[in-house]
């Protein structure tokens, strides 16, 4: 049968950003997908050839508009281990509560882009609509929506008071009271099971063939978070991932949708078993250069992202690498896009909450 | 490196159940006795359950890296990176992107010739240290 080439991005209306898929047609099945990654490559990792450590921080943020929280927390978190710096428990379990809220505006963001994908406008607005209030938190508590600055090597930049926590985990609570409708839409409504339930099956063997991670992992059964490894103070909250078994569009979806109260839940544990020590050190000096090495993970909304670190006893680190989620599930995605029909690839990309920026570093 | 022996461990950390995690490239700047530089790679396997394991070569540009992506699928990813990116030689990739997974204004951005060239414009003889 003769071959078409359709060319997918890297402007597409259910992209966001620009990723580009060569897709090999027969007739209307997708036989191969050829990805290209670079239209918005910046060299964020050789800027440590100009840029100190002690201000690196503020690139690695940039990486990325939703994760920026959780880069700049994974960075600070490798340097602070690379100089053997202890940083005082109040500012890990606020680089925590800050964590989660990042992971429920970043899977808030993704559902309103995904039910933008398949047709469901309305569903987009309320999920936003939401989202909007969790950035007023992060606004109130940081400073920014977007960028935040709030991570230094040695702990975090500002504290939350006592009270204003309280606060926040009933708005949490509430906002997750109103979600729960929102949620029951993505999970039962027949034309959103009709459209994505079934699509795109990535089957445990699959998943694990492909080193799938974060969602993508989860709905296909996959127990993988790094979440379970109870580093950045995990171990003290009581933590079990959502899991599905379908693997399917639908799946990853709904494993998006638990996640949310899962996080608010996570909050609450958080700042209940936070001592009460308004006025408590955040952060600690840092002296010195750094030498060595490390490796550090973190469970970013999209799923384990890695961080490399090398460092040679200068103001320069000899080497910065993130390898980010969404690069980890490419081979997912071109996985599932095969044999697939032309019409499920936009909601297949879509349901991988593809990061492009991420991963294009 | 020693092809065969790296490729038995890798084909044992495959066996055993472990999934790719990473494939990491550093490029190690031109010295006396090494002219061309050197590439640092590190593979690192995850299990599930948070163990977390790395295999190591130094090698010099152009010498052959073999692939291990006829273990690990996902693995084509990070090689064709590597050879766009660093400029490693790696040999024998499932999905051979043929240097079109990334359009980068440089060629090989971060290959140790690379980094000599960006370091020189601005003064420095390494990374960190001004000359």
């Amino acid at each position: 049968m003769k071959r078409t080439v359709v060319p997918m991005g890297p402007q597409h209306p259910v992209l966001p950003e620009p990723l580009v898929l060569d897709l090999v047609l027969e007739d209307e099945k997708v036989v191969d997908a050829i990805p290209t990654i670079g239209y918005i490559h910046r060299g964020l990792e050789a800027l440590v050839e100009r840029i100190e450590f002690s201000e690196f921080g503020y690139v690695v943020e940039r990486i990325c508009g939703i994760c920026s929280f959780m880069h700049g927390m994974g960075y600070a978190v490798a340097m602070e281990k690379i100089m053997a710096v202890e940083v005082p428990e109040r500012a890990s379990w606020l680089r925590l509560i800050w964590a989660e809220m990042s992971r429920i505006h970043s899977h808030l963001l993704w559902l309103g882009l995904g039910a933008d994908a398949f047709g469901f406008e309305n569903l987009f607005m309320h999920c936003w609509r939401t989202r909007e209030e969790v950035l007023d938190i992060f606004e109130k508590t940081t400073g920014g929506r977007i960028i935040f600055s709030v991570n230094k090597i040695g702990g975090v930049r500002r504290d939350i008071a006592d009270s204003e926590l309280t606060a926040i985990v009933a708005k949490l609570q509430e906002l997750g009271a109103g979600f729960a409708e929102t949620a029951r839409v993505f999970e039962t409504d027949p034309s959103i099971r009709h459209r994505l339930s079934g699509v795109g099956i990535l089957s445990r063997e699959d998943a694990h063939a492909v080193d799938a991670v974060g969602p993508m992992a989860r709905a296909s059964g996959i127990r993988l978070d790094t979440r379970l490894t109870g580093t950045h103070f995990y171990d003290r909250l009581e933590f079990e991932p959502v899991l599905e078994t379908a693997g399917d569009c639908l799946a990853r979806v709904v494993v998006r949708v638990r996640e949310i109260p899962q996080s608010i839940d996570l909050i609450r544990q958080a700042v209940e078993r936070m001592p009460k020590a308004e006025g408590a050190p955040i952060d600690v000096k840092v002296r010195g250069n750094p030498t060595g090495e490390t490796f550090e993970r973190l469970e970013q909304p999209r799923g384990e992202v890695i961080y490399y670190i090398k460092a040679n006893g200068t103001k320069n680190l000899e080497r910065f690498r993130a390898r980010t989620p969404t690069f980890a599930n490419i081979p997912a995605m071109i996985k599932l896009v095969k044999g697939c029909d032309l019409a499920d690839v936009p909601n297949i990309i879509m349901t991988i909450d593809p990061c492009i920026s991420c991963t294009e570093r | 490196m020693n092809s065969q022996a790296f490729l038995d461990r890798v084909g044992a950390y495959h066996r055993d159940g472990w999934r790719l995690a990473i494939i990491n490239t550093t490029s190690i700047l031109p010295t006396e006795g090494m002219e061309h530089g050197a590439f640092d790679i590190s593979w690192s396997f995850a299990q599930d359950d948070g163990r977390f394991e790395h295999l190591r070569e130094r090698v010099v540009p152009g010498e052959e890296v073999p692939s291990i992506s006829a273990f690990f699928g996902a693995a084509f990813l990070y090689e064709n990176e590597m050879r766009e990116l660093f400029g490693v030689n790696v040999t024998g990739i499932a999905l051979d992107l043929k240097g079109q997974l990334y359009k980068t204004a440089t060629i090989v951005p971060f290959s140790p010739s690379a980094i000599r060239a960006r370091l020189d414009a601005i003064g420095r003889d390494s990374v960190g240290k001004k000359a």
